[in-house]
């Protein structure tokens, strides 16, 4: 690439990277499309890249999240175990299922969601619940600091099995397409666990980096990764996402769905025309 | 361990694996603009690989190649997770909590086998 690509792709990166760290997503929406479309990069090295802007939006926002107590580093983990067997099993089912219809039906799932989110969006924290026997004794709930609400905003998780099970599904349709890992977390958080908005976003932004990580080296592997696309994908992500992870334990519960509603219906939107045979 | 220095630990893990990987790329980049991707920054002849072969990057190393600079860059950032599940076992180790010891353990085995999985 020219000297000018590169400060172009730099630039779009970072606002991936600070879109995806408030979101609770990877960058992978703005990343693909914007290097194939405007730089006229092959699909397969943009994904590569994609792959690696998780990554960095991932860690990059962590650093900060689980610091601030933004990220619930318990419902993270135990999540994750959720996501990574799901993704293990849908890499490996990837070779015999054919994944049109798999898109179309995630890309209804997501659109059926983003109704779901838009008719939350005056809420700003999740009705207050009693524990449940489960997430006392896996320790599902805590507390997170809020500029506007108080130093310990008290949470707990309800419905543990149910969220369980669509980690499992979000990895396991992350495994199977490559898409839709963050987006998928944050709804099962927020929509079945009654997680805060923040906690959820955070709490995504922390396991999406393990996830991702899972499948890195069957892209390098496959040479996917070119290092002068990814590279400056990298550098930039990094500098949104810790700028990103500065904003967000200032902005309400409210505004941070409203920056999570508009990349569930991009996303979506997306998946449900891959699946038609739609390239966006 | 308390769970302040928990977290300040798991942080820590996640801002040097983030500042090794952005200096290593930038430091690749910036040696791409005096010698190209695939030249060497001891003088020594250009690689023929591709910059999307990982293959090469340890004798790219050695001869300082800016692609192989920041290669190792990217490996870092895909490996900063990985080590940061790994830190979180230890971590829950020290706090005497065999439940998230063995959730933890879990994780970091199907991460390590799924790197076996592909090859």
């Amino acid at each position: 690439m020219t000297l000018g690509a590169d400060v172009g792709v730099f630039v779009i990166s970072i606002a991936a990277g600070l879109i995806g760290a408030l979101a609770g997503v990877g960058g992978g929406i703005l990343i693909v499309p914007a290097l194939t479309l405007l730089f006229g990069i092959d699909i397969r090295l943009a994904i590569g890249a994609s792959i690696v802007s998780v990554i960095a939006t991932s860690s990059g926002a962590a650093a900060a999240y689980v610091r601030d107590r933004m990220t619930d580093m318990r419902v993270g983990m135990f999540l994750e175990l959720a996501t990574t067997s799901g993704a293990v099993c849908g890499a490996l089912l990837s070779a015999v299922v054919a994944p049109g219809v798999l898109y179309v039906l995630l890309g209804i799932v997501l659109l059926f969601s983003a109704v779901q989110q838009a008719l939350r969006l005056g809420e700003e924290l999740p009705p207050a619940t009693v524990s449940s026997p489960l997430a006392t004794r896996l320790r599902l709930r805590g507390a997170y600091p809020d500029s506007r609400l108080g130093p310990d905003v008290p949470y707990v998780a309800i419905r543990i099995p149910l969220g369980f099970v669509l980690m499992a599904g979000a990895g396991l349709v992350s495994g199977l397409l490559g898409i839709g890992s963050g987006v998928l977390k944050v709804l099962a958080m927020d929509g079945a666990m009654r997680l805060p908005m923040k906690v959820s976003s955070a709490t995504s932004n922390f396991m999406i980096g393990v996830t991702a990580a899972a499948s890195a080296g069957i892209y390098i592997g496959r040479g996917d990764v070119d290092v002068t696309i990814a590279g400056p994908v990298a550098l930039g992500v990094l500098a949104g996402a810790m700028v990103g992870a500065r904003i967000l334990p200032r902005l309400s519960n409210r505004n941070v769905r409203l920056v999570f509603l508009p990349v569930l219906v991009v996303i979506g939107l997306q998946t449900l025309a891959r699946g038609l045979g739609i390239n966006l | 361990m308390t769970p302040g220095r928990f977290r300040a630990l798991v942080s820590a893990v996640l801002i040097v694996g983030v500042v090794a990987s952005a200096a290593l790329i930038a430091v690749g980049f910036a040696g791409s603009l005096m010698v190209g991707w695939q030249g060497s920054l001891l003088g020594r002849g250009a690689s023929a690989a591709s910059a999307s072969d990982f293959g090469g990057i340890v004798d790219g190393l050695a001869a300082l190649r800016p692609v192989a600079i920041a290669q190792a860059g990217i490996v870092v950032l895909i490996a900063t997770p990985v080590v940061r599940v790994a830190t979180s076992v230890a971590a829950f180790v020290l706090e005497g909590d065999w439940l998230y010891t063995a959730i933890t353990l879990g994780v970091l085995a199907i991460l390590l086998g799924s790197l076996f999985l592909i090859r």
